[in-house]
């Protein structure tokens, strides 16, 4: 469990004096006052003597002398940019509208370089677990990860067994949720491995922020987010089944009535692929055809936005329509490809994630480059013992539970509580799991004429194209509402964009650049012979 | 020594219009083990279609195929040859302590939780502590496969294939799924490991070679208790000459032997038969 905004207040920072020492700026008047994070929560802007931290130095002199009515107005220059671009408002999970900030969030060369590296482990890490789980399943029978994590884990799709996607890649596209510790720290609180949304909003709201205030962006480098899509046509092309020079991708969405329709939209109009839903598709001889008015066409990959459970009814629910009959089987053909794989879920299940740690020192021999907000296991004996002993400072989370219900936030609870609570993880060792409390790092945020801490998450986007990882530099940033706890986002959150600084000197940026197309296609030379 | 069986498995749909798509799944291939020798084993269907083949997560042939042609009835014919063994003892390696254990219970965790149509019954759960009472754990797989046989009628038409187990028992009557799938609830609820098999079983015991016997589709149950070892609640006998073994899963949901989606028309299944010689 993360909390934003823990209690047991440290007032008395927040009197102290402005942020900025001497000079401070209206905007900035009371940073740390009332509704300012308590508890020890980093602040990503300044530091707790109030200086600036050296990412933001550019960004804050461009802020600071700002007017309080000014912000006002700029901000709303800014919700109506965002409006005229339409569609995409939406946000995971969610379909109202989800304003943006005008202070973005800053992250140095330096911190992304290494938050990007652990990404890219954590992804070359499940990859391997889950080519494995639906495989030979070796960790299982190496006793690393107890069986029936995976046996009882509801995405665990046994369909999916045996079926080897052609490049080896079944995570296509990743997104996790991070985090910032009180100590500046980002740490992973979720993976998603199925069907992550959110990345056309990080297009969106850069593209939005340029066209505000353009002049923020002339201060300093800051990484672009606007080639994603070429990213991910890449990974889909290198996906392919078939050896096809010009392989057919299409983008399969539920339909208009999905909350992440527009981003399935914007995906396909970027990648210039066909936007299909299941109805336009259908399979013969275990191969997938377009239905076109031109005739059918033949379809090597499908990125698609629909669940597993929906996707394939011959094996899920006989009664979605939203699938496609038969593709399942066309994949374990080795015709179509399937992205991202299905059966995803059981790497990013919350019991079987808390043993990523455990799958990067057993696959890779390496020790996590990103650590994982620490979640305690009660059916293993010593991680028992520290929960029982730590009780009243965690937060003990009912497995399989929902919307915090069963959840004993240990901080708050009576002593009867903590009693009863002690018994139930003894008596139901694996009924249980417990975390520490978290509190989430802030970023300044526009209220009215001010700006005042609000705490944020972090959602990077991962791209696997067989030969390497792309994270796009930043993610999405989530504003949350006051006193929020994550993964509950109530009215009043907002998103920011994110910034991702370069860093100095040329060649800095250490991506990945997999170029597989050979550029001399229309030359052709002769092999040399040989003897 | 065992024996040697041709079971032809007819089965089919007729749609009340034309049909121009139709996606199917038969798993009605046996598999050679330690226990039977499968000799031959085709399945065909009319109209003709281009099939393919896998193996499942429980090792089950799945021949998978479509029509996209417009016809009006589909039929799917299953032919095996194969040969049996005679039935084996129980396996008596484990005792309750071990089934107890975690190795145990992780191990085989996917064949002790409960299922939608294996799920928990207060009342179920109490027959099964008294049936394990003073049994070694085969013991009590057999005294609950009795208590099955003797506690339902078996009757066919008052339950279909999405019948739950405990509907059977408040209905108490049944067919070999159900009986399988009632045994399977309270073997778990002993705590020993526990899976469902599909198969078949020539009825008379007195068949003689080169005879022709209409048979059935047949289900069972496999239980754990050291090894695995396999037993007929719907006959209360054991694993023999006359049964062929096809397919093993948690539940019915695991085996299905024929599945399929079509569009259009209302579709009626066709009579099915299944015809078993005894060729040795």
């Amino acid at each position: 469990m993360v909390r934003a905004g823990g209690p047991g207040a440290a007032v008395q920072d927040a009197q102290r004096q402005g942020p900025t020492g001497g000079s401070v700026s209206p905007l900035f008047a009371g940073y740390r006052a009332p509704d300012g994070p308590r508890g020890g929560a980093f602040d990503e802007m300044f530091h707790r003597d109030g200086t600036v931290r050296a990412p933001y130095r550019a960004l804050h002199d461009a802020i600071a002398p700002t007017a309080a009515a000014d912000l006002a107005a700029r901000s709303q220059a800014l919700d109506r940019a965002h409006l005229d671009q339409g569609g995409s408002f939406s946000l995971p999970d969610q379909e109202r509208p989800f304003p943006l900030d005008v202070v973005p969030r800053v992250i140095s060369a330096g911190e992304w370089g290494r938050l990007r590296e652990g990404i890219v482990q954590r992804v070359v890490a499940l990859e391997a677990f889950l080519a494995d789980v639906y495989g030979a399943a070796q960790i299982v029978r190496d006793g690393v990860l107890p069986r029936r994590l995976i046996t009882g884990c509801a995405h665990f799709h046994r369909a999916a067994a045996g079926l080897t996607p052609p490049n080896g890649v079944r995570i296509h596209v990743a997104g996790f949720d991070l985090v910032r510790d009180e100590a500046g720290a980002f740490r992973v609180l979720g993976d998603n491995l199925r069907n992550p949304t959110g990345v056309s909003c990080v297009m969106e709201n850069r593209r939005t922020m340029a066209r505000v205030f353009p002049d923020l962006f002339t201060r300093q480098r800051v990484r672009a987010v606007g080639d994603y899509s070429t990213h991910l046509l890449r990974a889909l092309r290198a996906a392919a089944p078939s050896n096809e020079a010009d392989p057919a991708v299409v983008v399969l969405t539920p339909g208009v009535s999905d909350p992440a329709y527009p981003e399935h939209c914007l995906l396909a109009r970027q990648m210039g692929v066909a936007l299909v839903e299941g109805r336009d598709l259908f399979c013969r001889d275990n191969v997938v055809h377009l239905r076109t008015a031109r005739g059918e066409q033949r379809i090597d990959v499908i990125y698609r936005r629909v669940d597993d459970e929906l996707l394939d009814p011959l094996q899920f629910d006989p009664d979605s329509v939203l699938g496609v009959a038969g593709v399942l089987n066309a994949a374990r053909a080795g015709n179509v490809v399937i992205a991202n794989a299905v059966g995803n879920g059981v790497g990013d299940d919350e019991l079987v994630r808390t043993y990523v740690p455990e799958m990067i020192d057993y696959y890779l021999g390496e020790a996590p480059l990103l650590p994982d907000v620490a979640t305690f296991r009660c059916w293993l004996g010593p991680e028992r013992d520290h929960v029982l002993s730590a009780l009243d400072e965690l937060v003990l989370k009912p497995v399989g539970g929902s919307g915090g219900q069963g959840v004993v936030f240990g901080p708050d609870a009576s002593a009867r509580e903590l009693a009863r609570a002690r018994r139930a993880v003894n008596d139901d060792p694996w009924g249980w799991i417990a975390q520490p409390v978290v509190h989430l790092s802030t970023v300044p945020t526009r209220v009215d004429d001010r700006l005042v801490p609000r705490h944020v998450d972090l959602r990077p986007f991962a791209v696997n194209d067989g030969d390497g990882v792309f994270v796009l530099p930043g993610g999405l940033t989530r504003a949350l509402p006051r006193g929020s706890v994550v993964g509950d986002t109530g009215p009043g959150g907002g998103s920011k964009d994110t910034w991702v600084l370069a860093g100095r000197g040329a060649g800095s940026e250490p991506e990945p650049t997999t170029s597989r197309q050979q550029q001399q296609r229309h030359v052709l030379g002769v092999l040399p012979e040989v003897s | 020594m065992g024996w040697r069986i041709r079971v032809v498995h007819e089965t089919g749909y007729r749609y009340g219009s034309p049909v121009h798509e139709s996606y199917n799944e038969a798993r009605l291939t046996p598999r050679s083990d330690c226990r039977q020798n499968v000799v031959v084993s085709r399945v065909e269907t009319t109209p003709p279609t281009r099939s393919y083949r896998y193996a499942d997560y429980w090792g089950t042939t799945v021949t998978a195929f479509d029509l996209h042609a417009p016809h009006t009835e589909l039929a799917v014919t299953a032919t095996s040859v194969v040969e049996t063994g005679d039935a084996m003892p129980p396996v008596r390696t484990a005792t309750w302590d071990d089934l107890e254990g975690d190795a145990v219970r992780d191990r085989y965790a996917e064949t002790l939780e409960f299922t939608d149509y294996v799920s928990r019954d207060r009342g179920l759960a109490r027959a099964a502590r008294a049936l394990r009472k003073g049994n070694d754990p085969a013991d009590a797989v057999l005294a609950a496969c009795r208590w099955v046989r003797e506690k339902l009628a078996y009757q066919t038409g008052t339950t279909g294939v999405h019948t739950r187990a405990v509907e059977a028992w408040d209905a108490r009557t049944g067919v070999c799924q159900d009986f399988a799938h009632l045994t399977l609830l309270l073997v778990r609820e002993m705590g020993v490991p526990a899976r469902y098999v599909s198969g078949y079983l020539l009825p008379r015991a007195d068949t003689e070679v080169r005879q022709t016997v209409r048979g059935q589709s047949h289900a069972w149950i496999e239980a754990w208790t050291g090894g695995w070892w396999g037993h007929d609640p719907t006959n209360d006998i054991p694993i023999g000459h006359r049964h062929v073994r096809v397919a093993v899963g948690r539940d019915y949901a695991d085996v299905p032997p024929l599945k399929g989606l079509y569009v259009g028309g209302t579709a009626a299944a066709l009579d099915v038969t299944v015809d078993m010689t005894r060729l040795a």
